[in-house]
């Protein structure tokens, strides 16, 4: 294969992964950049998600619940909302706690979800996990999508099989990720209209001065809820897709909360948490990072070998995937301190009485 | 921005190579079980170093370059290692993901659509041989768990045992492995007393382990015992709730008998997937590890070897490194007819392949045949301590 | 009924002593600085590696100079592995943490969570991966305890670790509440923990108590650790991640920023786990013990739920 094709799949999986995440990051921005709500239990939203929709779309099989073969589409949408059930639940129950007992909450409400995947093996074949999940676009080529319809209308099995031969392997790749950019567009576009609606700035309210928005005749534990709610749909069907980016899902290392939900957080407040197009920035910036980083350092192994050829670099190879955690680590740190408001900080929507004061209030968030 | 320039920079870095043979090796070098893996990543080079000392890949002497990723065990960062290697490495074929949810996630998402051969090291998940749809891409240098499983069931038979406890890792590799060893064991007359999963990693299973204690005195263990094995196999003798122990290779490693101590593992069995010291290939390995001071009998440790060695021969056969070729290649250089090659002839091997003659790959963990699936049936070896050390025998 | 007690209510107590020393650092972190420290498990285990690695050091001379049967104890290398463990917490607090006091909870916590993955990261770095062998064999129960317990017709069966566990654990809580009820800077620290605003205005030096509670709790997980480690007789990476969520449940359970109230509810946290895989109805465990870390986590939520403040009325001390 030409190298330049092998650079832009790279670049394409980059878009792919980063653009999961920046719906993960969105969606943990109407959570905790509209309403303040410390959500630490992002995996858990992920893995009902992504597990909904292995289940419902996968080809039957004798080692899990199901598969059920339904529509792709129908997975996702089922998939979020099963999610947002989960958070409906949870938040009824835990919405009052103050930020940091909800971070712990979440924290133990995601172990448990997993530790239910991990032992209900009847349903989601335990740790081993669901494979053959299918992919956007790739999963025309599979026959059984094929030869059924509504791809059976436009030809036959034969027809199509010819077809997708006649693609290169790849052919899906540019799709799914254009799919993947558009979902986070959508969701982009339609979190700026709540943003800016009245139910937007009412969170900001909420979340600035609670015993005011209170006093003013605010639900303001339903607002919360609802929030939570949203958000929590957002990171199922970004789950959904973190799925079909797999393909194969288990419990225990794919929804490994180091990878998720502090990657998703470093995300988000890196770009600037509040503001939606700083959660996309974000995400992709740390997901580059964090994926290219790794290219770099086995590069600097390979130099530094070659430098110091009496080095035996059997050493460093077995410790650069930690070297490569803390460094991230320390970047984080510089993050936090040097920008702590982010790349992108929060703009707040323009309401009818805005006026100077805004800035004033800002600084004195608690 | 910085980073963008280091990234260019080790791209270019990566691609300078590009005149030898490069092979992706993602292993689980971080994740849930690295000592695991540490000696396993050490064959690997291992086997790249005896073929670049015995005049490297094709008439040309090119080097054969292992390129290291990081699969943690974890499908995310398997799927994004793999990419990489396979788009910006451009390596030839894959030797690695350790555990079976990385070696699947990998091959399902990034290395079956891009045509590339993945040979796995260790993932023996039953899943893994009814996982392709028509395609020849996915090879293991391992048997999977529904063979050691059944071999481990015949050896509690032959020694005795109607009736055994299992206490078995909630993890992909040890469910699996449980499982069918159940199954095998009930179907063959014993007596499963109790059957309950442990979370892996924990401080103490003293409760889980006076808990089906209570039902038998012997335990068949399935951990690895980087992740808890150990720990449990300690609360069990110090409480004394078990005689015997039966289990398979996860936890076999002489960190074992390092931490428990030779004196107490008198009665306890292990098996794994390597031929016995008396055949030739397995006495070849043994020979190359010694020198190398590569532990030989660790878990998992001459899979990796053999693969490594195996597709560097498959793609010496195929005569170039281009991916098409080397699935085909990788069945005609390990299976009948031909020249028996054992670990470490490289120079032999290239001799044969050079005239145009065949070989036959037989390595350290097993004669390495890959059926239609793409899996090798195993030979099972027992290993119990003698004067101190794991001392293991075929049996059949 | 022994059974009962030297299998389940022992080891659970053993475990439980483990997850009260760390709880006591998280719910000090917690009341004083007001966050969840995140990085205090990673500290636990760093303590547990430099505790071994003075051990070592100690044969290693002991080598040199000829004399082959040279050993520490794990409890006397502890204490400078303990100085070392308080270094990095101020360290830690001084270029990590500090920066952050005035601002926003969620920073500093984030913070705390990138400083585990930093010091976690450092200890594979050093240390390397692999699992390390801390005391090699296996420990048989106490002879001496077990025969005087025959004797008052009992049969407990306790290995010495066991034994020094609780011992230890006795003189810190001990030693702790001697610091807290009658020393000049616990008065000050539970008066800043119940309302830092007041506690500077009548001119006490925050920055003075901060330290303290970076060394209370530094000791505290320190132990927290070796005892650990003790306990399982190896050290690895990610033992103190896996402490982290249980030491956060017993600080919950015990009403957060109440060091007593932490000490009781890693007790019952230990308890509870273990406990959770006895054969209460017949002869299958109650809870299967895939689920046991979910034990900690059920009771966490439960009680944040229902009760926020935890099982203790009253003020924090």
């Amino acid at each position: 294969m030409e190298a330049y094709v092998g650079y832009f799949l790279y670049l394409l999986s980059l878009l792919t992964v980063g653009g999961i995440y920046a719906i993960f990051a969105l969606g943990l921005n109407v959570q905790w950049g509209f309403a303040g709500l410390f959500n630490v239990g992002i995996v858990g939203f992920a893995a009902v998600g992504a597990y909904t929709y292995a289940l419902l779309t996968t080809a039957e099989s004798t080692f899990h619940l199901g598969g059920f073969g339904l529509p792709l589409p129908l997975g996702m949408f089922v998939g979020m909302i099963m999610s947002a059930i989960v958070a409906a639940f949870i938040g009824l129950i835990c919405i009052r706690l103050r930020a940091d007992y909800l971070a712990i909450a979440t924290i133990g409400i995601a172990e448990i979800i997993k530790l239910v995947l991990k032992n209900e093996t009847e349903i989601t074949n335990g740790p081993r996990g669901v494979n053959k999940i299918p992919r956007f676009w790739e999963h025309f080529s599979e026959e059984r999508f094929y030869s059924s319809w509504p791809m059976s209308w436009f030809g036959t099995s034969e027809n199509w099989e010819a077809f997708f031969d006649k693609l290169p392997n790849w052919y899906w790749q540019p799709l799914f990720a254009a799919t993947i950019l558009l979902i986070v567009y959508i969701i982009y576009r339609m979190l700026e209209r709540a943003r800016t609606a009245p139910w937007g700035r009412m969170m900001t309210a909420i979340r600035e001065n609670e015993p005011a928005a209170r006093a003013s005749g605010k639900d303001v534990t339903r607002r919360r809820i609802e929030a939570f709610v949203i958000g929590a749909a957002i990171m199922g069907l970004a789950g959904a897709l973190f799925a079909q980016h797999l393909r194969l899902i288990e419990p225990t290392n794919t929804f490994d909360p180091a990878k998720v939900t502090f990657l998703t957080w470093v995300m988000l407040i890196l770009g600037g948490s509040g503001n939606n197009r700083g959660a996309i920035l974000g995400a992709f910036l740390i997901w580059t990072i964090w994926s290219a980083s790794e290219l770099v350092i086995t590069g600097s192994i390979g130099l530094i070998s070659n430098i110091f050829s009496t080095l035996d670099p059997s050493f460093l190879q077995t410790r650069a995937g930690f070297l490569r955690m803390m460094l991230i680590g320390i970047l984080m740190q510089v993050i936090l301190q040097r920008y702590p408001e982010g790349i992108l900080p929060e703009v707040r929507p323009a309401s009818p009485k805005a006026d100077n004061n805004d800035a004033g209030l800002t600084g004195e968030t608690k | 921005m910085k980073t963008m320039t280091f990234a260019t920079a080790a791209t270019l870095l990566a691609t300078t190579a590009m005149a030898d043979v490069n092979i992706g090796n993602p292993m689980g070098m971080t994740g849930p079980i690295p000592d695991l893996v540490a000696p396993m990543a050490a064959a690997v080079d291992l086997a790249a170093q005896n073929i670049n000392d015995q005049g490297g890949m094709f008439a040309d002497g090119q080097a054969f370059n292992v390129v290291r990723a990081d699969s943690a065990c974890d499908p995310v960062a398997a799927v994004d290692a793999v990419t990489k290697l396979i788009n910006v490495n451009g390596v030839s074929a894959i030797v690695g993901p350790v555990c079976s949810g990385a070696a699947i996630a990998q091959a399902e998402s990034v290395s079956i659509p891009a045509g590339v051969v993945t040979l796995s090291v260790s993932a023996s998940s039953p899943a893994i041989t009814t996982m392709e749809d028509g395609t020849d891409l996915v090879f293991r240098a391992t048997a999977s768990d529904a063979y050691q499983g059944v071999a481990l069931a015949e050896l509690a038979i032959a020694q005795g045992m109607t009736e055994l406890a299992v206490s078995y890792a909630n993890d992909d590799y040890n469910a699996a492995i449980a499982a069918v060893f159940v199954e095998a064991y009930e179907g063959m007359g014993g007596t499963v007393t109790a059957n309950e999963a442990h979370e892996p990693n924990k401080a103490s299973y003293r409760s889980e382990v006076a808990t089906i204690g209570a039902s038998s005195e012997n335990l068949a263990l399935f951990s690895y015992y980087g992740s808890g094995g150990i720990t449990l196999m300690r609360n069990a003798l110090e409480t004394g709730a078990f005689t015997n122990f039966i289990g398979a290779d996860g936890m076999l490693s002489d960190e074992v008998i390092e931490q428990i101590g030779a004196e107490n593992l008198g009665t306890t069995t292990f098996t794994t997937a390597a031929s016995d010291s008396s055949t030739p290939a397995y006495a070849a390995w043994q020979a190359i590890a010694d020198a190398a001071e590569v532990p030989a009998s660790d878990p998992f440790v001459p899979n990796s070897y053999d693969a490594t060695f195996m597709m560097a021969l498959a793609i010496e056969h195929a005569g170039s490194a281009d991916r098409e070729a080397i699935a085909a290649s990788l069945r005609a250089i390990s299976s009948a007819p031909g020249e028996i090659i054992l670990p470490g002839q490289w120079a032999e091997a290239k001799a044969i392949l050079a005239a145009g003659g065949d070989i036959n790959y037989e390595g350290g963990a097993g004669n390495q045949d890959f059926d239609e699936n793409g899996d090798v049936a195993g030979n099972f070896s027992k290993s119990t301590v003698v004067d101190g050390a794991w001392a293991a025998e075929l049996i059949q | 009924m022994w059974e009962f007690v030297n299998y389940y209510f022992i080891p659970g107590l053993v475990l439980g002593c483990i997850y009260a020393l760390g709880a006591i650092g998280i719910t000090l972190t917690f009341g004083i600085l007001r966050f969840s420290n995140f990085a205090h498990g990673e500290i636990m285990m760093s303590g547990a590696y430099l505790t071994w690695t003075v051990m070592a050091a100690f044969t290693a001379l002991g080598a040199y100079f000829g004399f082959s049967d040279w050993a520490l104890h794990p409890l006397i290398a502890m204490v400078p592995a303990a100085a070392l463990v308080i270094l990095i917490f101020l360290a830690t607090d001084r270029f990590f943490y500090k920066p952050f006091r005035k601002a926003e909870t969620i920073k500093v916590v984030m913070a705390s969570f990138g400083m585990m993955l930093i010091i976690r990261s450092a200890v594979q770095v050093i240390w390397g991966p692999n699992q390390i062998t801390f005391v090699r064999g296996i420990a048989k129960p106490n002879a001496t305890l077990s025969e005087i317990t025959s004797n008052m017709g009992l049969q407990i069966l306790m290995p010495n670790k066991h034994l020094f566990i609780f011992a230890g654990t006795i003189i810190l809580v001990v030693a702790l509440g001697y610091l807290l009820n009658r020393t000049r800077i616990g008065k000050a620290m539970r008066a800043v923990s119940d309302s830092p605003d007041l506690a500077h205005v009548t001119g006490i030096n925050v920055d003075k108590v901060i330290r303290a509670t970076w060394i209370v709790g530094g000791i505290c997980a320190a132990a927290a650790g070796v005892f650990l480690v003790m306990d399982t007789q190896m050290l690895e990476t990610t033992m103190g991640f896996r402490m982290l969520l249980p030491m956060f449940a017993a600080a919950i359970l015990g009403g957060i920023g109440k060091p007593y109230g932490a000490v009781a509810g890693g007790l019952i946290i230990g308890l509870a786990e273990e406990l959770s895989a006895y054969p209460w109805i017949g002869d299958t465990p109650l809870l299967s013990p895939g689920y046991k870390t979910g034990v900690a986590f059920a009771i966490m939520v439960v009680m944040l739920i229902v009760r926020p403040q935890g099982l203790f009325k009253g003020r924090s001390f």
